[in-house]
């Protein structure tokens, strides 16, 4: 997100003053600061990665174990986890939910959003209130979870995604970019007769590409990620997404340790757990690189207004 | 202009408008489904719920769940650890947060500023059952890498979860590590609207790196800080469902239940529906205000409130 004039050099201009002991002391306490931040985030991520490709034959603890030289990693938890059915299966359901999800989110939120940013549109007002009220007087889950059970929705998909489809936060900061958009591109479609659709299809959308990927992002890692939905509204077996395997892989414990996660093979029992906090986490960390440049430009827009 | 001509106006732009509306049909029917009729089944507060009977059915006893709950020795518990939660993450992420981002914006090593920032925001996109595990790792009480370090050093291991006065530490510093890079992007796009000219004017006047980060840097982004503690401040019930919910056992019931996992167990485990909605609504109709004031104070401190 740093550009060009993240450059000292330019940020200070042509001024060239000599750094005094202060300013070293400055850098060196900046410099140490980023430094063991980075150690403090990026040895639990490893501790978990390196358990995740222990072998069978290790003997020594964790904490040695993240020392372990790479090719004497073992990928059996991997195989172990792919080659099982259930585990595959938890993994398509959370594809479906994902794509179901945010497709279902985008298609409700760009519209609403559009409409939203319309400044002459006559009721607008009553419509931001109509949408601002149950955002900010929330009731709590139950009397959701009365709803989703009294319309069939248990046991089924969009259960997770459907009843949270359009969050009022995404649909506001989208509307706050829409509105951004300089009015005279729409006004002159119009006069050339363009309906709604075809002004926010024409002109608004592919000016808004960072909006969507950034919102679309959200919506993806909330649905991805969601293991309390799952929980209340899917009973069956064969519709648990990953979250909630994943749920019932790392609570074994005892007995249940080896009917649960022994049945993923010969892995040692802490690879099996920690592979599949891996795998479960791989789809958000291969998305994020490409999306970063986006979220972090969409996020500004909406958070930070002038 | 007379009424009629102003009526007339009103529907000539409401016709102007007509395939507006119909961009707004299916999310329109979307929040009255999912959001409204919540709130209607929201009565059943004040009901004595019964399945069979249905939400319109059930017999209407007034405020005797709202009674039931602020009388209940638990009320002031769970109040109490609600608070505790949020305000100490407040506390101990938003310096942090503040902190990393002056750290990033003054770094003078590039690719340490990128790897941080890369590695720092990575979390947020991760699951409380994904940190759970992370956490497994980390602090389990057989072989954490925690307890290897006290083990090495000759003490006994501790199981970090299940200890009451370990708890609300874990709770708050696992916070901190998943969200403090996210917060911190707000502090920095505020750090990139600071006007260079001002550094540049320091740097004739002899200021050094510190002044600058006192006189220049930290009253630059006051308005930035203030309206995220302002905003913060307006959901301060809300002390982190997800994270406790993955954390918490029986064991730290007692420390760790908070609002919302109470009104979770009162009502989906223990099918006290009326009584579960009512905390809910209680707390729903606290936070209302809290928002509401929160926006206001935003509002009053040139903050572009959401709506």
């Amino acid at each position: 997100m740093f550009g060009k004039n993240q450059n000292k050099k330019s940020r200070y201009g042509s001024v060239a003053i000599k750094p005094t002991a202060a300013d070293h002391g400055f850098n060196l306490l900046v410099t140490t600061f980023l430094t063991l931040l980075l150690i403090i985030i990026a040895v639990p991520l490893w501790s978990t990665i390196t358990l995740s490709f222990r072998p069978n034959d290790y003997i020594g603890n964790n904490l040695q174990g993240m020392f372990l030289v790479p090719w004497k990693w073992s990928t059996s938890a991997y195989k172990a986890l792919l080659g099982n059915a259930g585990f595959i299966l938890a993994f398509w359901n959370s594809i479906k939910i994902l794509i179901g999800g945010v497709a279902t989110a985008l298609l409700l939120t760009i519209p609403l959003a559009y409409v939203l940013s319309i400044p002459t549109l006559p009721g607008r007002r009553y419509l931001n209130l109509l949408i601002i009220v149950p955002y900010v007087f929330n009731v709590g889950i139950i009397p959701t979870y009365l709803l989703v059970t009294k319309i069939g929705l248990i046991d089924k998909l969009p259960a997770i995604y459907l009843p949270v489809a359009i969050s009022t936060y995404n649909c506001l900061i989208m509307r706050s970019f829409f509105e951004g958009i300089p009015n005279e591109l729409k006004e002159s479609a119009r006069i050339d007769g363009a309906t709604e659709i075809q002004v926010l299809i024409r002109i608004i959308l592919p000016l808004s590409k960072a909006i969507i990927m950034t919102i679309g992002l959200f919506y993806g890692v909330a649905y991805w990620n969601n293991f309390f939905h799952a929980m209340l509204y899917l009973n069956s077996n064969e519709l648990q997404p990953l979250p909630i395997l994943l749920r019932n892989i790392l609570m074994a414990s005892g007995m249940n340790e080896y009917v649960e996660v022994n049945a993923f093979g010969d892995a040692p029992i802490a690879a099996i757990k920690a592979a599949s906090v891996f795998m479960s986490a791989i789809p958000m960390v291969l998305a994020y690189p490409f999306i970063q440049k986006y979220f972090t430009k969409g996020t500004l827009l909406g958070s930070v207004k002038g | 202009m007379t009424e009629r001509t102003a009526r007339q106006q009103l529907m000539r732009d409401i016709k102007r408008h007509k395939s507006v509306y119909a961009l707004l049909a299916i999310p329109l029917a979307f929040y009255i489904t999912f959001m409204y009729v919540p709130i209607f089944n929201g009565q059943i507060a004040f009901k004595d719920y019964m399945a069979l009977d249905g939400v319109l059915g059930s017999k209407w006893i007034g405020l005797a769940h709202f009674k039931t709950f602020i009388h209940s020795y638990y009320f002031l518990e769970l109040l109490r650890n609600t608070l505790m939660y949020s305000l100490g993450k407040l506390v101990l992420s938003l310096p942090l947060a503040i902190i990393l981002a002056i750290a990033i914006y003054e770094s003078k090593r590039p690719l340490l500023r990128k790897t941080v920032q890369t590695l720092a925001y990575l979390p947020h996109f991760l699951s409380w059952v994904i940190m759970y595990g992370i956490l497994l790792a980390l602090l389990a009480p057989g072989d954490g890498i925690l307890n290897d370090i006290i083990k090495a050093l000759g003490g006994k291991p501790i199981d970090f979860l299940t200890n009451t006065k370990a708890f609300p530490w874990i709770v708050i510093f696992s916070d901190a590590w998943k969200e403090m890079g996210w917060s911190a992007i707000i502090f920095i796009a505020a750090l990139m609207g600071i006007d260079p000219s001002l550094f540049e004017a320091a740097l004739v006047e002899g200021a050094n790196s510190w002044q600058r980060v006192r006189y220049i840097t930290l009253p630059s982004i006051k308005p930035v800080i203030v309206i995220v503690v302002l905003l913060r401040l307006g959901t301060i019930l809300d002390a982190g469902f997800n994270q406790i919910f993955m954390l918490y056992s029986t064991p730290v019931y007692s420390v760790a239940d908070i609002i919302d996992t109470w009104v979770y167990r009162q009502g989906l485990l223990e099918f006290q529906f009326g009584l579960a909605t009512a905390v809910g609504m209680f707390k729903g109709a606290i936070g209302m205000f809290l928002i509401l004031g929160s926006n206001r104070l935003v509002k009053r401190f040139g903050g572009s409130s959401l709506y």
